[in-house]
């Protein structure tokens, strides 16, 4: 695992400007700049008309919204070419049911440049390589439309008589791949038809898809400091501020967009909700990552370890396209980035001492558990003591919980301050089902060799001595204690 | 008009004439009517093995199995009312009957499907010259309430200068796009998904 100094230099570069974070944007949320000849559709006030009526629950949060108020109306967002895959006559206008990324990107340019690429827009493409796995095998296709794809997005599909395949849509996944191509989904966090700011400031915005026992980020949030005064002071987060910078516009706490897409400072906002991750935490071994820049406007992350493309260089992306590589942003400088979030509240040495605690949690998951548990897997599959079909031996469920279930809650746990998730959710149970489960169902499967697969991975450096001492006791569990004694 | 006819002798051929031409005339309106009515049931139309494709889709639809038990049949939507119109519609209709019997197989499923498209454009287009006037056999614009409170006030105030069928298609057979944004193609691949035919199989068939 490389090391990276986890130094605050970022404070010391404010005044050496910010060229290695002008691929973010505007420091706002970007306003259109367009000519409001763009919208306005006098046809659209026909739809209005009509759809008060008929569906008067989305008419009225139209008219509540920014867009009513700025007179952007249903066919400004909704018209299509006929040529469009899913184009429609509806009421004799060609609409698209579908508002896609692209759709909104006719007015919200710098928003769209920014999601495209990100980590939210190519979340379908993280997961694909999954669902033969997970759905096709363990579970079913039920699964995916109404599970896997109503977070990560579904692939569209547009069936042959124009109708949306109902196996795929409705579908608000946030890597949707849209019938246009493009990839993503803006009421994934902006719900329809309000589109409100504010409601996507709020942490329950993220709540749908970062919560549960891989991803538990609304409950570690609610259990941080952060989370707590976020819920007692919400009347001063100044929510509905066109500007919300963090440190001018409100101080009493960060929401999730805060730190991950927020301007803070003279940093600037951004929509790759990724773009300040050093870490990737959902993977069986956390890495750093490099965050490559492409020439087409897309964006990969790539593990600090393996060769840093060069600018210029032929690249495959996840989607299995190519394109060349226009920068390369080191997982320092993306630090650098989220830690300019923190200094709006907190001094140097605080946050330089809470990035150490969350990286030394990192490094411990990965060299004590992951490292050793991948490395047990790839013998126990080399030496065929197990099937190279996932998920048909017990060790399998272990091993895959291992990393993503209990170890993505400890990393994400000390992430974001929430003491329970990193360790009573997290590293606790990570010791209790590596050592509980994990090595006896190794025994289990690898019989007389288990032990010397064991042995060539469990190091003392690496904190398993403990093992070779059966007689140091300890009074947690009541050997050793005194007759009388307290308990 | 007078003269005219005093210059037609009323002899007994003529009577018999006259007697026969009017009795020819009502036996032919009421051959007429019958045909008409007859040949506007389900069970004329489906006698055609290509019809029957149609008539399944219809059979799951509202208009087929509705809460108040009017059953409409083919010729309730697909034939005007009147004994003219109607025997005006039937013999336009003799064009199908032709394609029927020496154009594609329609009774292939499969030429059926890909043939669709282009019937159901048709047909729309019928209901739009004609103004809908079928629908309104049975459904009267001011007397459509609905089960939602705003269905009523839609079809008030949004439906000045439009006919039914403006806004309500694909009502009881299968769903086609619209023309404009009809696209051959994927209607093409998605027959041969359904039928699993390999692609291109569309082309070939509609080629013949």
């Amino acid at each position: 695992m490389p090391s990276v100094p986890i130094g605050l230099r970022a404070t010391i570069r404010i005044g050496a400007g910010f060229c290695f974070l002008s691929f973010t944007g505007p420091l706002l949320a970007a306003k259109v700049t367009l000519d409001p000849g763009h919208w306005g559709n006098p046809a659209g006030e026909e739809c209005v008309n009509c759809h008060t009526k008929s569906s008067a629950g989305l008419a009225m949060e139209w008219r509540e919204s920014a867009h009513a108020k700025a007179g952007v109306n249903c066919l400004d967002c909704h018209k299509a070419d006929v040529a469009d895959p899913d184009a429609l006559k509806h009421e004799g206008h060609v609409i698209a049911t579908i508002v896609s990324p692209k759709d909104c990107g006719r007015c919200h340019e710098v928003e769209l440049r920014e999601q495209q690429g990100s980590v939210h827009a190519e979340a379908y493409s993280l997961i694909k390589d999954r669902i033969p796995a997970m759905v096709d095998n363990l579970t079913g296709p039920a699964v995916q439309a109404a599970g896997c794809d109503q977070c990560h997005g579904s692939r569209v599909k547009v069936k042959g008589d124009g109708t949306l395949d109902p196996e795929t849509w409705p579908n608000s996944g946030i890597g949707r791949i849209n019938p246009d191509g493009s990839k993503g989904s803006c009421s994934s966090c902006h719900g329809r038809h309000l589109f409100s700011k504010a409601q996507a400031r709020e942490p329950e915005a993220c709540a749908r898809c970062h919560s549960g026992p891989d991803s538990p980020d609304k409950e570690i949030f609610e259990a941080s400091k952060h989370g707590m005064i976020y819920a007692s002071q919400r009347h001063r987060m100044n929510l509905d501020s066109p500007q919300w910078v963090a440190g001018k516009d409100y101080t009493a706490a960060p929401t999730c967009a805060t730190c991950h897409m927020g301007a803070a400072g003279k940093l600037p906002s951004t929509h790759d909700v990724g773009m300040r991750n050093a870490w990737a935490l959902n993977s069986p071994v956390s890495q750093r990552q490099f965050l490559v820049l492409l020439e087409d406007g897309g964006k990969l992350e790539i593990p600090a370890g393996s060769p840093v493309p060069k600018r210029g260089e032929e690249i495959e992306k996840l989607d299995g396209t190519f394109t060349k590589v226009k920068s390369v942003v080191t997982p320092e400088r993306r630090r650098e980035a989220m830690t300019l979030v923190c200094l709006e509240c907190h001094g140097k040495p605080f946050t330089q001492g809470f990035m150490k605690q969350f990286d030394n949690l990192v490094e411990l998951f990965n060299t004590k558990f992951a490292e050793p548990a991948r490395a047990i897997m790839d013998e126990l599959y080399r030496g065929d003591y197990l099937t190279p079909l996932p998920f048909d031996e017990p060790i399998e469920f272990t091993y895959w919980e291992l990393w993503h279930d209990e170890g993505a809650r400890a990393r994400h746990g000390a992430s974001m301050a929430s003491p329970n998730h990193a360790w009573w959710e997290g590293m606790y149970l990570v010791g209790r089902n590596f050592y509980g489960k994990f090595l006896p169902q190794v025994r289990e499967e690898a019989g007389a060799e288990a032990q010397a697969i064991i042995d060539r991975h469990l190091t003392d450096e690496a904190g398993h001595g403990w093992l070779a001492n059966p007689g140091q006791h300890n009074p947690i569990l009541g050997y050793g204690q005194r007759e009388g004694g307290d308990g | 008009m007078a003269r005219f006819l005093s210059a037609i002798p009323i002899t007994r051929p003529v009577l018999i004439a006259l007697i026969i031409g009017g009795l020819g005339g009502v036996l032919f309106m009421v051959f007429l009517l019958e045909f008409d009515r007859y040949s506007s049931t389900n069970a004329f139309c489906t006698t055609c093995h290509s019809m029957t494709y149609s008539a399944e889709e219809y059979q799951k639809s509202v208009h087929y199995n509705p809460v108040s038990g009017v059953r409409a049949e083919c010729g309730h939507c697909h034939v005007s009312e009147g004994v003219f119109a109607a025997t005006w519609d039937h013999i336009k209709g003799g064009k199908d009957l032709w394609k029927q019997l020496f154009g594609a197989d329609f009774d292939d499923p499969v030429v059926s499907a890909l043939h669709l498209p282009d019937a159901a454009f048709a047909t729309r287009k019928w209901f739009k010259e004609t103004g809908s006037a079928t629908c309104q056999r049975c459904h009267v614009l001011e007397a459509i309430q609905g089960k939602r409170a705003d269905t009523a006030a839609i079809h008030r105030e949004e439906t000045q200068g439009k006919s039914c069928i403006e806004c309500h298609e694909n009502l009881v057979h299968r769903h086609v796009p619209s023309e404009e944004t009809f696209k051959r193609e994927a209607w093409n691949r998605m027959v041969e998904e359904e039928f699993g035919l390999e692609p291109g199989a569309a082309e070939r068939i509609l080629a013949k």
